[in-house]
């Protein structure tokens, strides 16, 4: 995490430079199937972040050397567009990009049944236009959304969210501020059914009770989101069979 | 994709083309719909979403402050990529930018420099030590035909829309980016023996060689690009030229209907 205590990031009246309050989250948009050449795909606003996601497959795995004999494989590409961000980044992988493609990759295949697909791959393209904090989280949620769009069953959704500390207080869903000044962040991966935890990343300075709001935050955030999640599917069906959702 | 299926759709293609036919029912000289939207982004200075047909692509600009070239200390720069991310289609795979990718951003960068729509020498701050680059940045989410057309425009859209952050790099107040011209392209391909506007998916994989043409204001001519295995007559360069500086004069007033 960034700097401390010398950006003030909550207001005399308890709540934080953007108006919300501590357990409040960013409004939260979703669409899904609004990439044609998409064999599945979704669009996700979140405060000032904007994912997209395109899934193609279940496909011949290639290179032969990355099939599995009894399942498929998930390949998760997570790339910030070059305008994306404050100062432009240049075209490409680094090493934050690839370390969040292969923790998403793993948090994608405990939810998708990719027993079903020996030998296959599911490729899952998640694309960051703007961002604002949280970008990670709001690619898992759009895969997720993707996914489901595609037909590719899966034995749960996933929701990423993420709670963190600022100036000593816990706080649901940082934004930009207080991300580059906050005492810590965790974004999580959560089955919105059953409450398990797919995807877990953390950073700074959380003491075990800290830690425990954080999660009471994230599960009613996972909640909410799955609602709009789920909305935004059925309206894409509704779409496709012609009728209202 | 197997041979057979282009070799199979060439028959059709050409069937139809017998006809004066399209396979998407459109005529010869006929565009997909359009929807062009700017300042879309947070982040970037200058954003478009263009959706042509069921073709989408983003537009960003960003800026960034750097030394001039030596032997230019007075000019600032312009850069225009493009990148076919394994987003954009089932066909495209990750991998360092393929000769697709930097002929698209080539072309649409040529069109743009070339027409003289950025004047360089206003994008100087300090004569031999700062001067601003401007970057456009082209995204392609879902190629379904016609990319170039499509990148063209979000890019000329997202640069006529931008906003300079002088606050951020400390040299005053934010202003718009003086954009003096509407540089618009036009792409044809053959199908069937013959050119089409705008082709889809499928003329271009059951298609020939593309033809790009970028006009600027009063129809004059900013780049070309002819792409792909083929040749073509000057009486067909004629022809299409015609239909270009028709059809780049209507896509010059749908981007100009969009600035502030």
């Amino acid at each position: 995490m960034g700097g401390y205590g010398d950006v003030k990031l909550l207001r005399e009246d308890g709540l934080r430079l953007d108006g919300r309050k501590v357990d409040e989250m960013r409004e939260v948009e979703i669409e899904a199937g609004i990439l044609p050449a998409a064999d599945g795909s979704a669009w996700v606003k979140h405060g000032l972040n904007v994912a997209v996601c395109a899934v193609y497959g279940p496909m011949e795995a290639h290179p032969r050397k990355i099939q599995r004999q009894d399942r498929a494989v998930i390949d998760v590409r997570y790339n910030m567009a070059p305008f994306s961000t404050s100062d432009r980044i240049r075209p490409g992988f680094n090493r934050r990009s690839r370390e969040i493609s292969k923790v998403t990759a793993e948090a994608l295949e405990s939810v998708v049944l990719v027993e079903r697909y020996p030998r296959s791959k599911i490729r899952v393209e998640i694309e960051i236009l703007a961002a604002e904090a949280g970008t990670r989280c709001v690619g898992i949620t759009a895969a997720a959304v993707a996914l489901a769009d595609a037909g590719i069953p899966m034995r749960d959704l996933i929701v990423g969210v993420a709670s963190g500390k600022i100036e000593d207080t816990v706080v649901l869903d940082l934004d930009k501020a207080e991300d580059n000044y906050g005492q810590a962040d965790l974004p999580m991966g959560i089955l919105p059914t059953t409450g398990e935890i797919a995807f877990l990343q953390m950073d700074g300075d959380l003491s075990v009770e800290e830690y425990n709001t954080c999660m009471d935050y994230n599960l009613k955030a996972a909640r909410e989101i799955h609602v709009l999640m789920v909305d935004a599917l059925k309206r894409r069906y509704a779409e496709k069979n012609g009728g209202e959702a | 994709m197997v041979e057979l299926v282009p070799s199979l759709l060439r028959q059709e293609l050409a069937a139809l083309a017998a006809n004066d036919e399209r396979i998407d029912g459109r005529g010869r000289w006929d565009s997909r719909d359009i929807k062009l939207e700017t300042d879309c982004l947070y982040n970037a200075e200058g954003s478009a979403k263009v959706t042509w047909g069921d073709t989408i692509i983003y537009a960003g600009v960003k800026f960034e402050m750097r030394t001039p070239w030596p032997d230019r200390p007075s000019q600032g720069s312009l850069m225009c990529g493009a990148e076919l991310r394994p987003v954009a289609g089932r066909k495209y795979e990750p991998g360092p930018p393929s000769p697709q990718s930097i002929e698209l951003g080539r072309v649409v960068d040529r069109g743009i420099r070339e027409s003289g729509c950025i004047d360089m020498d206003s994008l100087c701050i300090i004569p031999g030590e700062k001067v601003l680059g401007v970057m456009i940045d082209i995204h392609v989410l879902s190629d379904k035909g016609n990319i170039f057309d499509a990148c063209a425009l979000g890019a000329i859209a997202a640069l006529r829309t931008a906003t300079v952050p002088a606050e951020r790099f400390d040299i005053g107040e934010d202003y718009p980016l003086a954009v003096s011209m509407t540089p618009t392209m036009c792409s044809f391909t053959r199908v069937g023996g013959r050119y089409v506007l705008d082709a889809n998916e499928e003329e271009e994989l059951g298609g020939d060689e593309r033809i790009h043409i970028t006009l600027g204001d009063e129809g004059h001519l900013h780049s070309l690009q002819k792409g792909l295995k083929g040749t073509f007559t000057p009486a067909e360069f004629d022809e299409i030229l015609g239909v270009a500086q028709q059809r780049c004069a209507e896509l010059a007033n749908l981007v100009n209907s969009k600035e502030a």
